[in-house]
């Protein structure tokens, strides 16, 4: 006699056994006849340039934090201004309703932009460029033999 | 429909700590620092009064959200306390050209919104909040030495494993709530009574359960669910390792209370022998792991595995004593531990590591934590010596401190339910603690070493004072305490 | 100020004392140093006068003051609080009164020894312990002050540490004081399972409805009577008193004569109603105590050491005030500690008076004729003698008389042994009176040339003690001399609940005037008549006991070796348990070592394995706790069984 916990074990070996069927379904029924350009990764369209797990500047997750967090305010506005905006129960509380309702959505938005002027005040919504560093050499030798140099081995620029 | 206009203004703690999180963020945009420490200081003062204005009143806030009693009110003072005692040990910060002190000190008072509201939830949405609150908090400032690699691989790991143990807390409330219909505690808890009796079939509730209490586990690093303890505690800036192994554990503890009290009473004999063999586990890894450490804050990682065990047996032994006396506990532990760390940065402050010897800077910690760096502490620095000796004993839960109160209280409540074998492992485990305890001791009292007198500020020796005091009468006068539960 | 503030006071006065004196020994300035330590107890005494006026506008109904709840387990709640009746203030009274004369004569006494602060500190902390022993209400309490007392009286008897031999007499005392204490701590133990309480009130309404001689009561009593032995050097565990001499002598005179020694007649008065509960606990202390009081008077006999000869005697009359309590005379005991804390006190102190003239020489031997140089200290010792020896009208005499007579409608034996025991005191006193004080100076000529008597600090107590021991005895004349038992009435009330539970122990035949006069008559005649025997041997004949060195008859070397008891101790106790300890110790070289070894080793090798689990990748942590969650879910829904 299966215990309920067994019935819940058939069931995840059941949910493993459909994937691996399906899988081993599809890879038995579909043609195989790779190219090139069919094996490569898929990037919106673009040509993929090197591989996938290069670094990215961390600037770039800044901006899109600050971006979701805002996306998620707006989303939590359509379905604050759906569910408080009944007109029986602004009506029976005087208004007090609304303006209750009112009060917190601003509260919301107001820290949420507090932290808006937070990051924006700290720069880190700035956008800086790094500055390139020339490698100096501590060396007698004046920078100019150095140009004079380059310039006499400068080979001729191919056309 | 009807909505009262007290509801918000009396749940004080948490929105005073949220705006001044805030007020910290901007004050920090001032040249001068010195402002900040006292400030938050001031600001926790504060939120702990607001915190007892309700003492002795039992409200329900945002329609079943938040419970605030006595039990709550305790486990909130105890946070607050243990985070004013973390704060002022601080001072350094200001100092520190790389760190950030007033965004650490906001995040602090945020991460404390979140353990209140894991101390004091009611709706399982809260203790998810709550917890995730606290866990991203912790997530930066186990990070916040940002120059130090181990800082940065122990905020990195940390994540990774609390997202994977999030997941497991999130997948149980969801199971939960499709087995009940309610994320409500009590609602839950008729659940179990009413489905017990009736015989029906609790697979959804029993799984949700069980996923849920990993979670939290986890959070709180019972073994088998504390790989993460060791590098994470290790590697996170001595401060935010106080304040992670006292604050989040405490509140991780008295969420698990509630929610074992409240929802999973009705169904003890299904989960206790888990939990127990997980408490028995916790206290072996705790303890035997520990022994074998030379870094001392390493030593203090395990040991806050084994004091993990030592709370969950006040756990599997659930009754009415065990919220005194896992709130006391909470108490005793979190007075030694902040003590401890407070010598401990004091100590490693005054040694920086050769970085000849040890390699780069940038890739090790900047100061010495093993044991040695104690050796012959207690000559130079008595009073350093006697708070390191006091939170050490207490620790180890030798009688005439707060901790041996604590323990008694925890095995008494266990005893009640008669898990006499899981006794005896605790108190073996005791005695094996006593082992890596004293070794600290040893060193500080009978080590030949070059220690200097260290230099320790004014209120920075308050604080460590008031900790070994209030230990010392806390183990001579427990029920001043107890009195107030 | 009210009662509650004032019992609060009355410890903390000398632990404050205690404080400053301890902390700030070597910083504090010497001239500071007496009126610090002196404060407290003088302080603390005014308090119990006070107190004394409360109480008895009170009616003198029992005050209770509670501190705060101190342990609470389970049901068991053990509170901080002090209780205050009859029994506490005859206490409070000796203790603090006492005290502060001592206090006073330590000053005298002590002020050029190196550790003078520290011995004003102890001598402090020694008050505050037996304060407490005092007050408490419950039995925990007094457990504190009692173990309390005990540390004192240990560092206080190896005060002098660079002593060896005073170091072992303090090792004995504590050591035989232990082996009490763990009587007593049993007996509390016992109380605590049997009463769920160990509140004396809580305790004593329960006892009054059980049998008497249950067999739970006659435990109870009969440990706590070993926690009273060792503390009170009763028969077997009373040799270590006369070692504690080895203190300085106002150590002497007030923990082991005054105060500390009767801790355990306070217990069994405290502890009446348990004790009338029991009657056959209460034989048992009789026979013991007579014993005790016999063995000790027959040893004091031969002694030639000034403090050895008040030692022994001590322990003879802690022997009497027992045989009291054994007749279920709990006033007669108690009338006798009072009284025997004024002459023992007076004649420590005088004892020590004379050391401190004679630098420090205390063999009787080499002195004699101490009168003319020592004026005070002689009249007073005179007084104290006469009050020891049971003459009347001096204060031992009622107080002994009431135990005699007691005893004597107990047991007519036991009563002839008592009153053998009393010709003996009589005679061992006053042949230590004359071989000191009268006669020819036999000591050497810088001893002489030295002579001289104590400063004011000193012979100022000893005179208030003596106007004491005169007058002490009055405070209970019994009715056939026409007094009123004013001490008997006052304690009556302490004594209603074990009336009430045992009533048949009370309803002794009293005895008839004629035969009491006689039974007076008969003591005081024998005291006198053995005070005379003694003139006739030592002043008459100028006997001086024989040296050391000289070949003594078996009878006398016996009393004089105090019947090897000591060496019995030895042969039988201490050196199997030193022989075991060898045995056990080089058994621990091996076995003992294997096993700890053991221990640490598999701990040792057990965290290598937890260890390498945490080798730092993320990934192996979370297969980990995945296989642990799997394992979880998978044996406790599917094999239920591996877990209940």
């Amino acid at each position: 006699m299966l215990s309920q916990f067994g019935i819940m074990f058939l069931f995840i070996l059941t949910a493993f056994a459909f994937i691996g069927g399906i899988l081993l379904f599809g890879k038995l029924l579909r043609p195989d006849r790779p190219t090139e350009e069919k094996l490569t990764t898929y990037e919106s369209g673009e040509e993929p340039v090197g591989n996938a797990g290069v670094q990215f500047n961390p600037r770039f997750y800044v901006v899109a934090l600050v971006f979701v967090l805002f996306d998620v305010e707006l989303v939590l506005l359509f379905p604050w201004a759906t569910v408080f905006g009944q007109p029986t129960l602004i009506a029976e509380t005087g208004g007090l309703w609304g303006w209750f309702a009112l009060t917190e959505a601003v509260v919301f938005v107001v820290i949420l932009a507090l932290g808006l002027a937070y990051a924006w005040a700290k720069g880190y919504l700035d956008w800086e460029k790094p500055q390139p560093q020339l490698p100096t050499v501590a060396t007698k030798v004046p920078t100019t033999l150095y140009e004079q140099v380059n310039e006499r081995y400068k080979r001729p620029t191919t056309p | 429909m009807t909505f009262q206009t007290y509801d918000c203004l009396q749940m004080l703690p948490i929105i005073l700590l949220s705006l001044s999180g805030i007020a910290l963020l901007f004050l920090g945009f001032q040249k001068s620092r010195a402002l900040l420490l006292p400030a938050t200081l001031l600001f926790l003062v504060i939120a702990f009064v607001a915190n007892f204005l309700d003492w002795g009143k039992t409200y329900m806030y945002f329609r079943d959200m938040l419970l605030v009693n006595n039990l709550a009110m305790i486990f909130t003072g105890v946070v607050l306390l243990s985070t004013f005692m973390v704060v002022s040990l601080s001072g350094s910060l200001a100092d520190d050209e790389d760190a950030q002190p007033a965004e650490y000190y906001a995040i602090l008072l945020f991460s404390l919104v979140g353990a209140i509201m894991m101390i004091g939830f009611e709706n399982l949405i809260m203790l998810f909040v709550g917890v995730e609150i606290l866990s991203v908090a912790m997530y930066i400032l186990t990070g916040s030495d940002k120059r130090n690699l181990r800082s940065n691989e122990a905020a990195l790991k940390y994540f990774l494993m609390g997202a994977f143990a999030t997941g497991i807390l999130l997948f149980g409330i969801a199971l939960l709530y499709g087995a009940t219909g309610s994320f409500v505690l009590s609602g839950i808890g008729n659940y179990a009574h009413s489905a017990t009796n009736a015989g029906g079939s609790m697979l959804l509730f029993y799984v949700g359960m069980f996923m849920l209490l990993i979670g939290m586990l986890f959070k709180v690093s019972a073994a088998p669910f504390h790989f993460w303890t060791p590098d994470v505690y290790d590697g996170a800036p001595s401060l935010f390792t106080a304040y992670m192994s006292t604050v989040v554990k405490t509140a991780g503890f008295a969420a698990l209370l509630r929610i074992l009290s409240v929802s999973f009473s009705g169904v003890y004999d299904f989960w206790w022998v888990a939990m127990a063999v997980v408490t028995v586990l916790t206290l072996l890894i705790g303890n035997i792991t520990a022994v074998y450490q030379a870094s001392f804050k390493r030593m203090m990682a395990y040991s806050s595995i084994s004091h993990a065990g030592y709370l969950l047996i006040g756990l599997v032994g659930l009754s009415q004593a065990s919220k005194p006396a896992i709130a006391f506990y909470s108490l005793a532990y979190s007075l030694s531990t902040i003590a401890a760390f407070g010598v401990l940065m004091l100590v490693a402050r005054n040694r920086p590591l050769n970085a000849a010897v040890f390699g780069d800077q940038t890739t090790l910690a900047r100061t010495d934590e093993h044991y040695d760096a104690f050796n012959g502490l207690a000559r130079k620095n008595p009073l350093l010596g006697f708070v390191m000796a006091v939170s050490m004993l207490s620790l180890a839960g030798i009688p005439l401190t707060a901790g041996f109160w604590g323990k008694f209280m925890v095995f008494s409540a266990a005893a009640d339910r008669g898990a006499v074998w899981l006794l005896v492992v605790a108190v073996l485990m005791s005695a094996v603690g006593i082992y890596y305890y004293f070794r600290v001791v040893i060193a500080m009292y009978f080590r030949e070493g070059q220690t200097d007198t260290i230099r320790v500020a004014p209120f920075y020796r308050i604080v460590l004072i008031a900790a070994t005091v209030l230990t010392l009468a806390l183990g001579l006068l427990p029920n001043l305490f107890q009195g107030l539960i | 100020m009210s009662p509650h503030l004032l019992c609060i006071l009355i410890p903390l006065l000398p632990l404050l004392g205690f404080v400053v004196n301890g902390l700030g020994f070597r910083k504090v300035p010497t001239s500071l140093v007496g009126i610090v330590g002196l404060a407290g107890p003088v302080l603390a005494f005014l308090c119990v006068c006070l107190l004394w006026g409360n109480f008895h506008a009170g009616n003198d109904a029992v005050i209770k003051t509670t501190l705060f709840d101190w342990i609470s387990v389970g049901e068991m709640h053990i509170n901080f609080s002090f209780q205050i009746d009859q029994l506490t203030m005859l206490m409070l009274g000796i203790v603090t009164g006492i005290g502060s004369l001592i206090h006073l004569y330590s000053i005298g006494y002590m002020n050029h020894d190196e550790g003078y602060g520290k011995f004003m500190a102890f001598l402090n902390l020694f008050l505050f312990f037996m304060l407490l022993l005092v007050l408490g209400s419950n039995f925990v309490i007094m457990f504190i002050g009692w173990e309390g007392v005990g540390l004192c009286s240990y560092l206080l008897i190896g005060f002098w540490n660079t002593n060896t031999s005073y170091n072992n007499a303090a090792r004995k005392a504590f050591v035989m004081n232990r082996i009490g204490d763990l009587g007593f701590l049993l007996g509390i133990f016992t109380i605590m399972t049997t009463f769920g309480s160990v509140e004396y009130t809580d305790v004593f309404e329960q006892v009054v409805g059980m049998d008497v001689n249950a067999p739970v009561i006659l435990t109870i009593t009969l440990l706590l009577f070993v926690g009273a032995m060792g503390k009170s050097a009763q028969i077997p565990l009373f040799t270590w008193l006369p070692d504690a001499m080895a203190g300085p002598t106002p150590v002497s005179a007030l923990i082991h004569a005054a105060t500390m020694v009767t801790a355990g007649i306070y217990m069994v008065v405290r502890a009446n109603v348990l004790f009338s509960m029991a009657p056959l606990t209460l034989d048992i202390i009789g026979g013991i105590a007579i014993a005790t009081a016999l063995l000790a008077a027959s040893i004091g006999l031969l002694q030639n050491d000034i403090k050895k000869v008040l030692a022994y005697s001590t322990v003879s009359q802690l022997g009497y005030m027992f045989l009291g309590l054994g007749a279920a005379a709990y006033t007669a005991g108690m009338f006798h500690v009072i009284t025997h804390a004024f002459f023992k006190a007076l004649l420590f102190l005088g004892a020590g008076s004379v050391i401190h003239a004679m630098s420090n020489e205390q063999d009787i031997r080499n002195m004699g004729g101490l009168r003319k140089s020592l004026p005070i200290t002689y009249w007073t010792f005179l007084v104290g003698t006469i009050a020891i020896a049971g003459i009347p009208p001096f204060a031992g005499f009622f107080s002994k008389d009431e135990i005699l007579a007691h005893v004597y409608e107990h047991s007519k034996v036991l009563w002839a042994l008592g009153l053998l025991g009393s010709a003996m005191t009589s005679f061992y006193m006053f042949r230590l009176l004359f071989l000191t004080f009268f006669g020819e100076f036999r000591g050497t000529d810088e001893q002489k040339h030295h002579l001289h008597e104590s400063p004011l600090s000193m012979t100022l107590p000893l005179l208030v003690l003596a106007v004491l021991s005169v007058v002490g005895g009055f405070m209970n004349v019994p009715e056939v001399l026409g007094g009123h038992s004013v001490l008997a009435e006052f304690m009556s009330p302490l004594f209603d609940q074990a009336r009430q539970a045992n009533p048949a122990l009370f309803e002794a035949n009293a005895l008839d005037h004629g035969t009491e006069l006689m039974l007076m008559s008969i003591s005081a005649g024998v005291a006198i008549v053995m005070a005379v025997v003694a003139y006739v041997m030592y002043v008459r004949n100028a006997a001086v006991p024989a040296p050391d060195s000289q070949v003594r008859s078996l009878p006398q070397q016996v009393v004089y070796g105090k019947y090897y008891i000591d060496d019995f101790y030895d042969r039988l106790i201490v050196r199997p348990v030193r022989g075991l300890g060898d045995a056990f110790y080089s058994l621990g070289e091996f076995v003992i070592d294997a096993v700890v070894g053991g221990v640490a080793w598999s701990v040792r090798s057990s965290a290598g394995v937890f260890r390498r689990a945490q080798s730092g990748s993320i990934g192996l942590y979370v297969l980990l706790m995945v296989l642990s969650i799997t394992l979880f879910i998978a044996l406790r829904f599917f094999n239920w069984k591996v877990f209940n």
